[in-house]
């Protein structure tokens, strides 16, 4: 069943903190919104659920207009970040809850109670109350109680925040097996990256309550539209630039002091003023020597060390600051001080409107 | 803003029947108390500035409260201080403090006072006997003392939680930066407990402005504002209320000026403790040791007294107002179970009555008030924190005036009596509700709503059983303070309708103590039995939401 977002206007107070956003999300997709706090991610999802009433605007699931059904008619499934379990009910008791509401009883409930725990590992701790498990055995429940109703659609709230790194990982896994198993359309909320590059089929980059970018992992990464989204994605330097020369072949010449780059150009083909962005991974650096003449000329002023990689900081003789990401054999092997090229392939760095 | 998907749900209704039951029983009886002071030709104000009694009164009140409140923070203080970071022998008996201020009725502790240190008392006479007179206990001597007895508890209350609150790493991080032990102690410790100290301190005194039970029987011919404030009610009746009317304005604005302070004090000192690790109470032994548990303990074993004295009195032979000390006789007790049981089922049926309505509205009304904001529900919080400000006196007398005929005539009923009760501990069953409500996250409602439970359905499925520990220790203090309510009740029961505090006040009144002891000592058991039941069969923590 697929969600269908026609010209969404939210309203808090007066503001609009989403104003005509427009958005479909395919049956079966695993979709997650990204963006940092406040940028309206939590609320779009929140007004799927139905727990925040759209000013303007009409949400569908599949071909049924929801926007006005209150959230307990909307068969949805629903995964907080506090995890949300009764905790007053035992773990089978929580699990049964939705199924109770849509009366069900009996053994006929509980099997199915009992083989949806079992589904995520937790088939032994079924009669223990929230409080004696773990955070991870929590948002399992938590996950097993919205998957037991079979609900249209599953929604999450930033469900992985509350967890250790490793646990993250973990879970991360149990939510993509779940989903693809019961092909079930998945809206994701987070603000981590990684967790969105790694899990989701379609990403939409949130900024001020619009969607900024949409597109598939990949897509958003290597081709960022906006300078928000390539910062926010991944790390990238920008720096303002003048396009010295646009090519036919949709490359861009561009001056940085006496260094020339070569860079895809996304620009219109009246405009020059844009930004290049190069992401710290795609620099590469080799020791400066007087005969060279490609890359850009720097200086290491300041290095760390972090085991795989280096991360390096290098004064341009603008001052600019760039960060450099070097990986490999001797990725360490330049000091504080030391005059280095950083190169880029023409592939990896890209001019875009500012 | 009402939207329509407001006007469907059921909360805006609720909130609007709230509003009006409120509005009914709390604001229309204070504002009759604040207009009737000036009716007609009668001006309650110049009457009060060519009454000499009447200003003494406020005068008296004043220095009263003020003296109780020293007394209280010099006792309550220093023992919540050694309590919280040493332990001795001893220690174990003033866990039993909170507890002993709950159980002990105030119009007990000033009977049992008065039955020891009175004109005919035991200790009195034992004095006597080896040639030493004491003063009368009757007037200040007896009302201090017997009122810093009866509210030390509430200072030391509040001064326990905040020294256990305290982060002793605080003190240790001043001791490294130089400062000795007792010094970082004074600069660094005081400063975040002192508003705990003061806010408990306002509370104390505001209690002692609205006391009646102890004024009454203890201040004789010394004028107190309650004392004269229920004497103009008795003689002007609900027809014509204005003196009564004028004092009770005096005594709310007094209450409410306190109140102000606290809120001011309380909100400018409210530190953030980042991560309190409360410090671990340290073993005191040696003759300090051993002085600090005998001073404790004898504290605490004097707060203790009324119970002894009251468990003697329920069982002793009297002749009238004789007490005939050594001979027992169970002929009192038979009176309260067997010849005049009406008061003790009296309390039973009405403070059951005020608990079960009370705890229904304040965990209905704060889960408006909380969970389903709307225009209505500030007005909600505002006006069930009213009574606060009014002490029980103030509130009979707004009863009385408003309901004695009129539209809604409810003088003699048992309806007044009940709702005597209600509103005046209507904010404890509230603040306990909203305090549990704030740590229920919207997301466990939100969850059960996804999962296909509507929001009726959901609040009783799920708000309804996690405020149940809340709910059963807010029920067990309502009835308990319920049970021994007096000031409000005595102004609005009718012959047939007298609980068993009403009773015991009546009794004393007429010196009849035997008597009074055996209505005494079944009223604390009326009182202390559910607190046992509550907490050994139950498990419910009683003080959890204190």
């Amino acid at each position: 069943m697929g969600i269908d977002i026609r010209n969404l206007y939210v309203n808090y107070g007066g503001m609009d903190v989403i104003a005509d956003l427009s958005l479909t999300i395919p049956e079966g997709c695993f979709f997650t919104l990204l963006g940092p706090s406040g940028c309206g991610k939590t609320t779009l999802l929140r007004t799927i659920a139905g727990f925040v009433q759209a000013a303007k605007g009409n949400i569908y699931f599949q071909s049924q207009d929801v926007t006005r059904l209150p959230p307990h008619r909307r068969n949805i499934g629903m995964v907080f970040q506090d995890y949300a379990l009764f905790p007053d009910k035992t773990v089978a008791e929580n699990v049964a809850y939705g199924l109770r509401a849509r009366g069900e009883s009996g053994e006929a409930m509980m099997k199915k109670v009992r083989h949806e725990l079992e589904h995520v590992g937790l088939g032994h701790v079924m009669d223990r109350h929230p409080a004696a498990l773990s955070g991870g055995q929590r948002q399992r429940v938590a996950l097993a109680r919205a998957m037991v109703i079979k609900p249209q659609v599953l929604l999450m709230d930033e469900p992985l925040s509350n967890l250790d790194a490793k646990l993250r990982i973990q879970i991360r896994e149990t939510i993509c097996d779940l989903q693809r198993e019961a092909n079930i359309t998945t809206v994701f909320v987070t603000h981590d990256q990684e967790e969105a590059l790694s899990m989701s089929d379609q990403i939409g980059v949130m900024n001020k309550g619009k969607v900024e970018q949409l597109g598939t992992p990949k897509e958003i990464y290597a081709t960022p539209r906006t300078a928000y989204v390539a910062d926010f994605v991944g790390a990238a330097n920008r720096i303002n630039v003048t396009v010295a020369e646009a090519n036919s072949d949709g490359t861009a010449r561009i001056m940085l002091g006496d260094a020339a780059i070569l860079a895809r150009n996304t620009l219109t083909a009246t405009s020059r003023d844009g930004i290049l962005i190069m992401r710290p991974e795609d620099l590469r650096l080799k020791p400066r020597t007087s005969a060279e003449t490609q890359g850009l000329k720097g200086r290491v002023v300041k290095r760390q060390y972090l085991g795989g990689k280096t991360s390096y900081k290098l004064a341009l003789p603008d001052e600019t600051l760039i960060n450099v990401d070097s990986h490999g054999d001797d990725h360490d092997g330049f000091e504080i001080g030391a005059d280095v090229i950083a190169t880029i392939d023409p592939s990896k760095a890209m001019v875009i409107a500012s | 803003m009402i939207r329509a998907a407001d006007l469907r749900a059921p909360w805006l209704w609720l909130s609007l029947a709230a509003l009006v039951a409120l509005l009914v029983f709390i604001v229309y009886p204070v504002a009759n108390i604040l207009t009737a002071s000036v009716s007609g030709d009668q001006n309650g104000w110049s009457r009060l500035l060519s009454d000499p009694r009447g200003l003494s009164a406020i005068l008296n009140t004043l220095i009263l409260a003020s003296a109780v409140t020293c007394t209280c923070v010099l006792i309550g203080v220093p023992l919540a201080y050694v309590t919280a970071r040493y332990r001795f022998f001893g220690k174990s008996i003033i866990a039993l403090l909170p507890l002993i201020t709950l159980v002990i009725p105030e119009v007990i502790s000033a009977q049992t006072w008065l039955m020891a240190l009175g004109n005919n008392g035991l200790i009195t006479r034992f004095l006597r006997d080896i040639g030493i007179q004491l003063p009368s206990f009757y007037g200040w001597f007896g009302l201090v003392t017997v009122m810093t007895f009866v509210y030390y508890t509430y200072v030391y209350i509040g001064t326990v939680a905040a020294i256990s609150g305290f982060d002793s790493t605080l003190e240790e991080a001043a001791q490294s930066l130089g400062t000795s032990p007792a010094r970082s102690r004074m600069k660094v410790m005081l400063p975040v407990i002192l508003p705990s100290i003061l806010a408990s301190a306002l509370l104390v005194f505001t209690m002692v402005v609205g006391n009646f039970a102890i004024s009454m029987i203890l201040s004789n011919r010394l004028p107190l504002l309650s004392v004269v404030t229920y004497q103009a009610a008795v003689s002007e009746g609900g027809a014509a209320p204005v003196m009564q009317s004028t004092f009770a304005t005096v005594s709310v604005v007094m209450v409410m000026l306190i109140l102000f302070l606290n809120r001011w004090i309380v909100s400018r000192g409210r530190f953030e403790i980042a991560q309190g690790r409360g410090a671990r109470p340290v073993p005191i032994t040696g003759w300090r040791g051993a002085a600090i548990g005998l001073a404790a303990s004898f504290i605490v074993i004097v707060s203790l007294v009324p119970l002894a004295v009251i468990a003697v009195g329920a069982f002793t032979v009297s002749r009238g107002p004789v007490m005939q000390w050594g001979n027992w006789t169970l002929a009192n007790m038979e009176r309260v179970f067997i010849n005049a049981p009406q008061p003790l089922v009296n309390s039973l049926i009405y403070a059951g009555a005020a608990t079960l309505i009370g705890i229904c509205f304040s965990a209905l009304v704060s889960y408006l008030i909380i969970k389903k904001r709307n225009a209505v529900t500030p007005w909600l919080d505002y006006i069930s924190s009213i009574p606060l400000a009014l002490s029980g006196t103030v509130l009979g007398i707004g009863l009385v005036v408003s309901f004695n005929s009129g539209w809604l005539p409810l003088t003699g009923t048992a309806t007044i009596m009940v709702l005597a009760l209600l509103v005046r501990r209507l904010p404890f069953g509230m603040r306990s509700a909203q305090a549990t409500l704030h740590n229920i996250p919207n997301s466990i409602e939100e969850a059960s709503i996804s999962l296909g439970s509507p929001p009726m359905r959901t609040f009783f499925k799920v708000v309804l059983p996690m405020m149940g520990p809340a709910i059963a220790s807010a029920a067990i203090l309502t009835w308990t303070t319920s049970v021994s309510e007096l000031s409000a009740s005595i102004l609005v029961y009718s012959g047939g309708r007298e609980t068993l505090t009403i009773q015991v006040f009546r009794l004393i009144g007429s010196n009849l103590m035997a008597y009074a002891s055996a209505y005494g000592l079944v009223l604390i058991a009326v009182i202390i039995i559910p607190i046992i039941v509550a907490t050994k069969v139950f498990k419910v923590d009683v003080f959890a939401s204190k």
